[in-house]
């Protein structure tokens, strides 16, 4: 029984609720392989995407999925905005859904952003990444990769390496993961994988080689450029080689592993060049899955939501 | 290929056990074969160590070699040499020469160098910040490649709490150890000596004792915070062992003293003119009363030298443009036996431990401070009794800045066996060539 109006962090949802849209999202992503692949099911609902941080493959994916699903949807681009003008933040989101938009899709550098925008807007609130803290449909995204690969997304073990610390990719992947049941390693360097993921049902393993030893996934996260600006590892050159995933490593593995990544990828940094491409690699699958899952999203919580 | 020696007739110091015992040591192909009373082979070379004091050779974690950059004042070889002469079979360069050692080549390059050299083992400590600046870290797991056996910005002190908050926590997954030398530059810049009555009436600026102290008391919090495992050197005050002691067990923290802060005061400075400019500088007596008590209760377990070799004329002119530090590599040992045996607050074996069994378990040596059956033969010999002189002539270091010229001192080391090979014997160096 879905009982929910937005979808603003994996936090907020139930095993079933989980279960639910990836069951949905795969018949999405089955119609996806076939084309023409449209449908109508929300024909005259609007979407508008309120992007405050860059994006190619969140925003375009939920413009994609829904354009599929018949909707109309508009982009909120930044520059020559009002914002730009001096509006104040809620204004603009307010003269938005003024509009009558029905699902905001938003992207904010603060955390608590879309629960914020939830206790006044009208209308459905879709986080697509609000700061250091959630984006649920990149982990459901990557469970339904994970459950079209494996068959199934319980009792997987899963080994996230990488900057823990900025990522809400982590976040949201760890509550996901772990309220379907499955094991959760985290690993990096020391100062980007804190003590506190532990909270959330995840256990910290170093180095890099042991957090990785039996799992069915390695996933990589993004390791951004700034963070070596802000001291939190010395160089690319030492990510590379100490925190970064190549073919050696993954031979060495006792049990035959898949790759994953939110992307964008820094070939060479976090994953070795060459991994990206390789059939181990879900990193592209990945991708479609979004589309599927932001699908489901959309039709669960228009045909099912309630709006207050 | 080494011959076989043979230590007859020695009294054997085992500081893991805490004991001392009678017998002989046999080494063979580098290796300690045989511990035994009356053992006999006629192939061997003989030690004949009676009288003296047999154990496992000294490690000492602070000591400047200079090199690269600093040839005129010490090179690894003068270095290693001072080493052997001073009883170290293993000792600790620090990164701050020109340019430092936060880069792995050259790191690389030094270790090579260090490994053709017999008389002692040159370890190397990888720099914290990049350029010793205080900055950015330095890429600790490149370093730990290349050969570092632990991290230290020494010869400065880490400003940012920021940078050693991180740092403390990265360095941990490559299990490397920090090596602090506290001092709040804003405190002690222009000091030229410590801030006191001698100071004041010499016209100096003073380095206050604060400087230290601030700095130790953040850094124990940092170490609490983060589980780092963290070493002070070179304490000076009273405080700082105070702090020590009221954090004893509850992060992973220790410390070292040198031999000066033991020995001499702010009193000696106007006698000893530019030889007793150190950093930091010589406190005052209250201050070796406190440091003393720490040694004897433990909370300072590891005795080191911050062996400071410089040019003469890095120390000529005035007080105020002479460099800082001290020469004392080759008198080190005798100088601790000075202030701490012969005044009883340790005992020889307590010695012994502080200078080989601790440190080598700081850096996590499992092979190194003990003496048994299948360790490598790094073996210093003592010889408790003779008193002889310090000469500075004799050093082999090329640095001659030693404020101890003409003291009259005991327990000095007498043979250095490093990898089963006599560098050193009857206070002088043998380059393996003993037998």
């Amino acid at each position: 029984m879905w009982t929910h109006q937005h979808l603003t962090g994996i936090c907020h949802l139930s095993r079933e609720d989980i279960l639910f849209i990836l069951s949905r999202a795969m018949y999405w992503r089955e119609l996806l392989e076939h084309s023409p692949k449209s449908s109508d099911i929300l024909s005259g609902y609007s979407m508008v995407c309120l992007f405050f941080e860059p994006s190619t493959r969140t925003r375009t994916s939920f413009e994609m999925a829904g354009k599929l699903l018949g909707m109309n949807v508009i982009n909120f681009s930044l520059e020559g905005s009002s914002l730009e003008k001096g509006e104040s933040f809620r204004d603009t989101v307010r003269t938005i859904t003024r509009m009558k938009a029905d699902v905001l899709v938003v992207r904010h550098r603060a955390s608590g952003i879309p629960e914020y925008l939830a206790t006044f807007l009208p209308c459905h609130i879709v986080n697509a990444g609000d700061g250091l803290r959630e984006h649920p449909t990149q982990a459901l995204l990557d469970l339904l990769a994970m459950q079209r690969t494996f068959g199934s997304i319980e009792n997987l073990q899963v080994a996230i390496i990488g900057d823990v610390l900025h990522s809400r990719v982590a976040r949201s992947l760890v509550l996901a993961l772990k309220k379907l049941g499955n094991k959760v390693i985290v690993s990096g360097p020391p100062t980007l994988v804190p003590k506190d993921v532990e909270a959330l049902g995840a256990v910290r393993i170093f180095p890099v080689e042991k957090a990785a030893e039996g799992a069915d996934v390695v996933y990589l996260l993004r390791i951004q450029r700034e963070r070596q600006e802000a001291g939190y590892f010395p160089s690319l050159r030492e990510y590379a080689q100490f925190f970064g995933f190549k073919e050696n490593l993954l031979r060495q593995l006792q049990k035959p592993a898949v790759v994953m990544h939110p992307g964008p990828v820094n070939r060479g940094v976090e994953i070795e060049y060459s991994l990206v491409e390789r059939d181990v690699s879900l990193i592209e699958e990945q991708v479609t899955c979004g589309v599927a899952v932001r699908m489901a999203v959309l039709e669960i919580l228009l045909r099912e939501g309630k709006v207050r | 290929m080494t011959r076989k020696i043979l230590i007859r007739r020695g009294t054997l110091v085992l500081p893991d056990k805490k004991t001392l015992m009678d017998g002989d040591i046999l080494i063979e192909g580098g290796v300690i074969t045989r511990i035994e009373k009356g053992i006999l082979d006629p192939q061997a070379c003989v030690i004949d160590a009676s009288g003296f004091l047999v154990g496992p050779g000294f490690v000492n974690l602070h000591v400047h070699f200079r090199e690269p950059g600093g040839e005129a004042k010490e090179t690894l070889e003068t270095g290693a040499k001072a080493a052997a002469r001073g009883g170290f079979t293993a000792v600790l360069a620090m990164p701050n020469t020109s340019p430092p050692l936060d880069n792995p080549i050259i790191v690389q390059a030094l270790v090579l160098k260090a490994q053709r050299l017999p008389f002692t083992r040159i370890l190397f400590a990888g720099a914290i910040s990049r350029g010793c600046q205080g900055g950015e870290m330095a890429e600790y797991g490149l370093l730990k490649e290349a050969g570092v056996v632990a991290l230290s910005d020494d010869g400065t002190s880490v400003e940012s709490s920021r940078l050693l908050y991180l740092a403390f926590q990265y360095a941990q997954y490559f299990g490397l150890p920090f090596i602090l030398h506290e001092e709040d530059e804003e405190l002690s810049r222009d000091g030229h000596m410590h801030e006191g009555t001698t100071s004041f009436l010499l016209g100096y600026k003073g380095i206050p004792r604060v400087a230290e102290d601030s700095r130790i008391a953040r850094d124990i919090l940092l170490a609490l915070g983060t589980g780092a495992r963290v070493h002070f050197t070179h304490l000076s005050t009273e405080m700082s062992v105070t702090l020590l002691r009221l954090f004893k067990g509850k992060a992973l923290l220790s410390a070292d003293v040198t031999p000066h802060h033991l020995l001499l005061t702010a009193e000696d400075v106007p006698r000893l003119g530019n030889l007793a400019k150190v950093k930091p500088p010589l406190r005052e007596r209250r201050d070796i009363e406190a440091l003393k008590a720490g040694i004897a209760e433990g909370i300072i377990d590891i005795l080191a030298s911050d062996h400071a070799p410089h040019t003469l004329e890095d120390k000529e002119g005035s007080f105020t443009d002479a460099a800082f530090g001290i020469s004392n590599l080759e008198v080190t040992v005798p100088l601790y036996v000075k202030a701490l045996v012969e005044e009883g607050v340790i005992d020889w074996i307590e010695l012994w431990r502080k200078l080989s069994y601790n440190p080598a378990q700081f850096l996590g040596f499992e092979d190194k401070g003990v003496l048994a059956e299948g360790k490598t033969a790094d073996i210093t010999i003592l010889d408790p009794q003779t008193e002889w002189e310090v000469d500075v002539a004799q050093f082999e270091s090329k640095g001659k800045n030693c404020p101890f010229q003409g003291w009259s001192l005991r327990g000095w080391p007498v043979y250095t066996i490093v990898g089963g090979r006599v560098v050193m014997a009857e206070r002088r160096i043998v380059d393996g060539e003993f037998c």
